[in-house]
């Protein structure tokens, strides 16, 4: 008897969330995406939503009809509206909520929104390094276009002239290659390659890229033969 | 009634056994406690990081925080969409062909962008170094190494 009383104590807050990560494959124009986290109150006693806060400017959530009490057995839904901005590739933002006494840091439930979004315009690969005083031979990002319609590279802007680059068209609309070379490599530098596509969804269409001339890591040089 | 007579006994027992520790070892530590032994890989605890370290701290909370109480010197990279990634990217590029150890920290020992802040920094392919800082901004705090701060005693 006394043990059942002192489980009733420990079980006494708590909402049941059958699923607790939801991965949402966004389709290539979606400006917002939306989750929703059913739950219940699997304990005998009311519980409480106190608080909930996903921590970003980006994410809307709104319980249903605004209802914050759940008596025994009662059951509810999470929905968090997730707007995408310029993001592509996989985003994980996270939803805190806080039930009845949960102290400031440690809310009780945690529920993960992983949004996929589609990668139009990839760029491999991102960054091209060369060794200080090594080969300053050209080196080469191959820019493939992952669209139905084609997208086409407008152009080409280095941040700095310690680098030359030229544009190949492999395939127009689909593939081109980005040659890149150091003008000089006795020197450390880093250029910055800002690639435009015509695109027309905006968050694809300007990419980066970056040119780097650097002494090896401690790692790297661990690592060379 | 003889249940709650046993609980009120087993109640006075530990409320005793709790402030016979209190008096004898001082109140409870509420300072976060990093055990290096048990971090994750790519994790680090501040005590492994000299104030005077060449380190480029990122900070992955809003922006409003970064500004209110970021560490000195730090740069921005959070995850809202509202901001410009590749100004991001571009930042950190530039500041790591300087200082290639990078610690990525946001609020908290639960908030986990900064691990995927961390993921992108890797993914730029710069060689840098990436870590994430244990308790986050929390431990910095503590410690007395964010902007309007003092070490805790």
């Amino acid at each position: 008897m006394l043990v059942a009383a002192m489980s009733a104590v420990v079980q006494a807050a708590g909402l049941d969330f059958p699923q607790t990560l939801k991965e949402i494959h966004a389709p290539v124009d979606a400006k917002v995406v939306t989750a929703g986290f059913e739950f219940t109150n699997r304990t005998d006693k009311p519980v409480q939503v106190v608080k909930y806060d996903a921590a970003c400017s980006c994410m809307a959530l709104k319980i249903k009809d605004s209802k914050l009490r759940y008596a025994p057995g009662e059951s509810g839904m999470l929905r968090a509206d997730f707007e995408m901005g310029n993001f592509s590739g996989t985003v994980d933002k996270v939803v805190a909520l806080w039930l009845d006494d949960d102290p400031a840091d440690k809310p009780s439930v945690k529920l993960t929104v992983r949004v996929h979004i589609p990668v139009l315009v990839s760029l491999e690969p991102k960054t091209l390094k060369w060794e200080l005083n090594g080969d300053g031979g050209p080196q080469t990002i191959r820019i493939t276009m992952n669209h139905d319609s084609p997208i086409r590279v407008v152009s080409v802007n280095s941040s700095s002239a310690a680098f030359q680059h030229e544009l190949k068209t492999i395939e127009d609309g689909k593939l081109y290659e980005l040659i890149v070379k150091p003008v000089e490599i006795g020197s450390p530098g880093l250029g910055i390659l800002r690639i435009e596509t015509d695109c027309t969804l905006a968050r694809h269409r300007l990419q980066q890229a970056f040119a780097v001339v650097r002494k090896p890591t401690p790692g790297e040089a661990a690592a060379k033969p | 009634m003889k249940v709650l007579g046993q609980l009120a006994v087993i109640a006075a027992f530990a409320l005793a056994a709790a402030g016979g520790t209190w008096w004898i070892k001082g109140p409870p530590l509420r300072t976060l406690a990093c055990d290096p032994a048990s971090l994750k890989a790519d994790e680090v605890c501040l005590q492994q990081i000299p104030a005077d370290a060449g380190v480029l701290w990122v900070d992955a909370r809003p922006r409003g925080e970064w500004l209110r109480n970021g560490v000195e010197g730090s740069v921005l990279w959070n995850l809202d969409p509202a901001e410009d990634m590749q100004a991001f990217e571009a930042e950190v590029a530039v500041r790591i062909v300087d200082t290639p150890r990078v610690i990525v920290y946001c609020g908290d020992e639960s908030c986990g962008v900064s691990r995927q802040v961390a993921e992108r920094i890797r993914a730029l392919g710069l060689g840098a170094e990436v870590s994430v800082l244990f308790g986050g901004w929390r431990s910095l705090s503590e410690a007395g190494r964010v902007r309007g701060s003092s070490p805790n005693p």
